[in-house]
């Protein structure tokens, strides 16, 4: 193992968990923003998987990974759009609405990449990085978090900002009592229903960006099926996070840094069973989740449709 | 009340003898009574491999013998007994369920509707008449793409990456790691797989063999579905740590198409030979009754040549070729996850 703990491949193992943590982070994030408004937003990973396809045909074509995330973005906020649709404005069941968008996201992509891309499988060029004057020539961690694309700067600094919004604004406030009762806020002369169609599209979007990034930088393709569960990882760090932003970004960086040490071991050539090493991240999530999520807050209202009028 | 009982009696025995004849005449013609077949593949017959190689190759067994063709593509990795009542509804003589995920719903479903299934590793699942198995494995030809590897590897150091770890691939792993130890070049194996059932997961195929590449690989082996073209990816922006230009060694399909100068070879596999021989077996009445193989001796199982080889590698590969299907090289069938492990452990050069 010791001959393998080069700084290349320490660098390339934490480079690895960043790429994985970015898109998690934004859906993650994204999550929290639902739940606190008090929709359960289990679509998120079709929105994630239509952000992936949409992120990628728009980066390919116009040859700009910015278009691209935006383009994705735009997709998850479409599908968005449905959830709210169906859940906000008819009450329908969010569960059942959420697992129907993500099988139809993975129907629908499967079937356009069926007839755009499958006898191409075009891929995108290197990825552009802002190199940070300075940071970047740190061995091993300066390749890592400072020779990267803006976007990963950007959805650092996004957990400052939700965390700010949550906080210190109206906005926050609003969402909150959205999710924790819903019929105060109304009573206050806010409305619930466009509150939490705010929450969801804005979860849509950056769920979609977290599927753009995924395809055009994660993966420098797309092909089907490919956010391969991230979304519904994204819920669990949202859930876990207990409404705090701060603590998403740390259950993203935990879950991208066991993958990477899942990798690690096996390059290593431990004789464990590699189902064993890979239960790591997960088993890792739940240890969490047993020591820090006792106490986890979840909004009252969450799952449920608001009825004006209704106790 | 003698010659009644022989009336009786010689009533039975024709009785008898005329259900012995129908029911004789009925297995006959269900045996022979092959009209449609039908395919089950996860993902779509367009990736250049295993799902493709399926399609395309149960698509060629149904205009050899000039049978109905039903495909059922993009299936995913969940439950498809809905999919295979409605085949079975459409009529299908042969269901051939093309992923290791379906061979439990399949023989169920055999069972149920009495439509002969074809199933990927569940060798000992066999059912006479109606549940097959075809647990492919490319072992022989991985064992020359080791070889292949360790000719042509600059670090000393090459990698395996997988997304799973099926039987067919665990032979396929286990194969290139004996060829690489064949070669008497001291190089180094890394192996890693991706995820459990990651086939889909390009980002992870990406990240997975950048890690290897960085940890000294410059020739990958790669077993992945879609995830093998995030390893592909890989291979072409990552340079290995010589500086270098880094490999990849693919299975199952032929990706030159795709290729931007860092394909090596693959490992390619026809299946035309396998289901053709079911479609036989079905009307023969043998269905079930025996697995089936691919290999050398028929070019079923072959080494793509690619102008990135050598001629003076490529003859060296192809007399090994030879002695394996002379027998005079054996190459072990190892299908264990926990075994390849250990082999990958056994045949690693410590570091000096």
């Amino acid at each position: 193992m010791g001959g393998l703990l080069t700084e290349v491949f320490i660098a390339s193992l934490l480079f690895g968990a960043v790429t994985v943590g970015i898109p998690l982070l934004l859906a993650g994030l994204g999550e929290q923003i639902s739940e606190k408004s008090g929709v359960l937003n289990i679509g998120i990973e079709g929105m994630m998987l239509m952000g992936a396809y949409g992120g990628f045909v728009a980066a390919y074509y116009t040859e700009s990974f910015w278009f691209g995330f935006l383009a994705g973005g735009f997709l998850g906020m479409a599908v968005a759009f449905l959830m709210v649709l169906f859940c906000v404005l008819l009450s329908m069941n969010q569960i059942v609405i959420g697992i129907a968008l993500t099988i139809g996201a993975e129907g629908l992509t499967a079937l356009l990449h069926h007839f755009q891309f499958s006898r191409t499988y075009p891929r995108m060029p290197e990825v552009p990085t802002l190199d940070i004057p300075g940071l970047q020539n740190i061995p091993v961690i300066g390749p890592a978090f400072f020779e990267r694309h803006p976007l990963v700067y950007l959805s650092i600094l996004l957990v400052v900002f939700v965390a700010w919004i949550f906080r210190r604004t109206q906005i926050g406030l609003n969402l909150q009592a959205a999710g924790d009762k819903p019929a105060a806020l109304d009573a206050a002369g806010v409305n619930v229903k466009l509150t939490r169609a705010c929450a969801v599209l804005t979860t849509g979007f950056l769920a979609g960006i977290g599927g753009a990034f995924m395809a055009n930088v994660g993966a420098g393709l797309f092909v089907p099926h490919m956010t391969h569960g991230a979304g519904f990882i994204g819920i669990v760090l949202a859930m876990l996070a207990r409404g705090k932003p701060l603590w998403v970004l740390l259950g993203a960086a935990l879950f991208g840094s066991s993958l990477a040490l899942t990798t690690a071991l096996q390059v290593a050539g431990l004789n464990i069973p590699t189902d064993v090493v890979q239960m790591l991240p997960f088993a890792m999530v739940i240890v969490v989740l047993i020591l820090f999520a006792r106490h986890s807050y979840l909004p009252p209202a969450l799952g449920l449709p608001y009825h004006r009028g209704e106790r | 009340m003698r010659s009644l009982m022989i009336q009786v009696t010689r009533r039975v025995l024709m009785m008898g003898a005329g259900i012995a004849l129908l029911a004789a005449v009925s297995a006959g013609a269900q045996a022979g009574d092959v009209k449609k077949i039908a395919v089950l593949v996860p993902e779509q017959g367009t990736d250049y491999g295993w799902n493709q190689q399926g399609v395309d190759a149960a698509r060629a067994v149904a205009e050899k013998f000039g049978l109905e063709f039903l495909p059922a593509e993009g299936l995913g990795y969940g439950d498809v007994r809905p999919t295979l009542r409605e085949l079975a509804d459409e009529g299908a003589s042969l269901m051939i369920a093309h992923a290791s995920g379906y061979n439990t719903a399949a023989p169920e479903i055999a069972q149920e509707t009495g439509v002969p299934v074809a199933v990927v590793d569940k060798p000992d699942g066999l059912v006479a008449g109606l549940v097959a198995d075809y647990t492919l494995s490319g072992h022989d030809g991985a064992y020359l793409a080791g070889i292949l590897a360790a000719k042509m590897s600059r670090t000393g150091t090459v990698g395996i990456v997988v997304s799973g770890e099926p039987p067919s691939w665990n032979s396929q792993s286990a194969g290139f790691a004996m060829g690489v130890k064949s070669a008497g070049t001291g190089t180094k194996i890394l192996y890693a797989v991706i995820g459990p059932a990651a086939y889909a997961d390009a980002a992870g195929g990406r990240r997975v063999t950048e890690s290897v590449i960085s940890a000294g690989a410059d020739v990958v082996f790669g077993q992945g579905n879609g995830s093998s073209f995030g390893m592909i990816q890989a291979v072409e922006t990552t340079k290995a740590i010589d500086g270098g230009k880094a490999w990849f060694i693919d299975v199952i399909g032929d990706k030159t198409g795709l290729d931007k100068g860092h394909l090596l070879s693959s490992v390619l596999w026809d299946m035309v030979p396998v289901y053709s021989a079911m479609v036989e077996d079905l009307k023969s009445g043998a269905f079930g009754t025996v697995g089936y193989k691919i290999g050398l001796v028929d070019d079923s199982v072959r080494l793509l040549k690619t102008k990135h080889i050598p001629s003076d590698t490529w003859g060296e590969l192809m007399e090994v070729r030879q002695q394996i299907i002379d027998g005079s090289v054996t190459v072990a069938e190892v299908y264990d996850a926990q075994d390849v492990r250990a082999l990958m452990t056994s045949v690693e050069v410590p570091a000096e």
